[in-house]
């Protein structure tokens, strides 16, 4: 593998094999043998071969329903690949809503086992620990589990998370609509001045500003087919035209 | 070499770090969240044994000697393997918030599970140590052939993690494995022997030891702990080979469907 290349993806591709019933238990396939489920395929990823550059700030677009979280969470490694190979060198966080967090545990638990699945020594988080808690507003409730949580200071704890731990590649689907008018300034404040430098990025978003900004390759997705990958002008074009 | 690799690999990633945190978790999560603290942990081996103890011993007039330590050791093994595997079955849907969001060795959340039992074992071990040799009256004392209970630690842990690897991968495809293997555990209960005498299990089911892998290391476990004797090698060789077995497709289980798990849980 080239050692400039954060993701390495050839020939790959996906289909989901839907089944009506809750054909999932022992039981029910022991007395379906002769009478198989009807399923469905939904071939969310026709297969295509995708690259990402280490330090590179990738965009991802297209409508609704074209495959794009499905991509992002092959690339990320959480979802195999039904054909062809994929190499990601490093750790992966696929951030949307959340950055995967526990309800039953604290939130210094959560942050300390987040930011250790993003590769962070424990020494390391000692060192960012009060930096994570402060950025998300969050001082009086530290030990308070996040089940009792609401759901913008979920948001929050998440998004500190994920900027002050971070992954070597970050997934980043629509993540300036977290939390209030307050915050997103202040994430969008972080993101820009230098959160994003030596990051391999990959931003899932429908807003094309966002994606011109900060995108120097964008990917433009219809119907589970990458039509192209490229220069982010040309991209948004294609997009702009897919929607009307 | 190979120690350079293991050295290099220890200090250049995480990955031991991380276990060790989501076992002291787990186990906090599991122990420390009510009253009784770690008590808990000794509470389920106490109580089993008073019954068996009541049942065995108090009715039946049982003559095994020691019978309550001999209850106690086979108990907490008994217990570490239930726990790990039929604790474990839902672990993948349980745990997914670990892998979901991120490319995370799934096999890491099953090590982890399994040390965080392993403190539990560890803390009743103690105080099997301290019951045997303080309150038994016809203990045998300390023997260097106590210290073979590492290996049939180790032997236990390998088979337990094997058997959670492969119990829970099962449960992706089909969710009935649960309560398949309660069915299963307590059918082997009965063919362990963990309150029968020896030379009636023996008599009773001839060579089974070495078809029950459970059976031959609590059979060990007694011999090394409570008889000062070597442990039966070709028993322990058997075992292991169970635990190799297993654990090989317990492996493949994960490769091929644990894969799977975050898109059909």
């Amino acid at each position: 593998m080239d050692a400039a290349l954060a993701i390495e993806a050839k020939n790959i591709s996906k289909t989901f094999h839907i089944t009506e019933d809750s054909h999932n238990t022992i039981k029910h396939r022991l007395f379906n043998l002769f009478n198989p489920p009807r399923a469905s395929k939904v071939e969310a990823l026709k297969t295509m071969d995708f690259e990402v550059k280490k330090g590179e700030c990738v965009g991802l677009i297209g409508r609704n329903g074209c495959g794009k979280s499905t991509l992002t969470k092959i690339l990320a490694g959480v979802y195999p690949t039904d054909t062809g190979y994929i190499n990601i060198t490093g750790s992966t966080l696929l951030m949307n809503l959340g950055v995967g967090m526990s309800h039953e545990l604290t939130a210094r638990e959560n942050v300390y086992v987040s930011a250790s699945v993003l590769g962070m020594k424990i020494r390391e988080i000692d060192a960012i620990f009060d930096k994570i808690i402060t950025f998300a507003e969050l001082e009086e409730s530290v030990d308070r589990k996040i089940k009792f949580f609401s759901s913008g200071m979920l948001a929050r704890l998440a998004f500190s998370i994920a900027i002050n731990a971070g992954a070597d590649i970050m997934f980043l689907d629509e993540i300036f609509a977290v939390g209030d008018v307050k915050f997103q300034e202040k994430a969008i404040k972080v993101f820009e001045s230098s959160w994003i430098e030596g990051k391999t990025v990959i931003l899932v978003s429908h807003t094309m500003a966002t994606v011109q900004k900060y995108c120097t390759r964008t990917a433009f997705m219809k119907h589970g087919r990458l039509e192209f990958f490229g220069d982010t002008e040309k991209a948004i074009a294609l997009y702009m035209e897919d929607n009307h | 070499m190979s120690t350079g690799i293991v050295k290099d690999w220890s200090k250049r990633s995480n990955k031991l770090e991380r276990i060790w945190l989501l076992a002291k978790i787990e186990f906090k999560l599991r122990y420390y969240e009510n009253k009784l603290g770690l008590f808990w942990a000794l509470l389920k081996p106490i109580m089993d044994m008073c019954i068996y103890y009541v049942a065995f011993k108090v009715i039946l007039k049982s003559d095994v000697p020691s019978f309550a330590s001999y209850l106690f050791i086979g108990l907490i093994f008994w217990n570490f393997f239930v726990e790990s595997t039929s604790g474990a079955i839902q672990i993948l849907y349980i745990k997914k918030y670990l892998y979901e969001y991120s490319n995370m060795n799934k096999l890491e959340i099953y090590i982890s599970t399994l040390f965080a039992n392993s403190i539990g074992f560890f803390f009743n071990f103690i105080m099997f140590l301290l019951f045997y040799n303080l309150l038994e009256s016809r203990s045998v004392g300390f023997a260097f052939s106590n210290f073979w209970i590492i290996a049939l630690f180790i032997t236990l842990f390998l088979l337990s993690l094997g058997l959670a690897l492969i119990l829970s991968t099962i449960y992706i495809i089909a969710k009935d494995i649960t309560q398949i293997w309660v069915v299963f555990t307590s059918f082997l209960f009965f063919l362990s022997p963990i309150f029968y005498k020896l030379s009636t299990f023996r008599n009773a089911l001839p060579i089974f030891e070495f078809g029950n892998p459970i059976a031959g290391i609590i059979i060990n476990a007694r011999r090394v702990m409570m008889e000062g004797l070597q442990p039966d090698f070709w028993l322990l060789g058997f075992d292991f080979g169970y635990a190799f077995i297993f654990l090989s497709i317990g492996l493949l289980f994960l490769n091929k469907l644990g894969s799977k798990a975050a898109e059909k849980l």
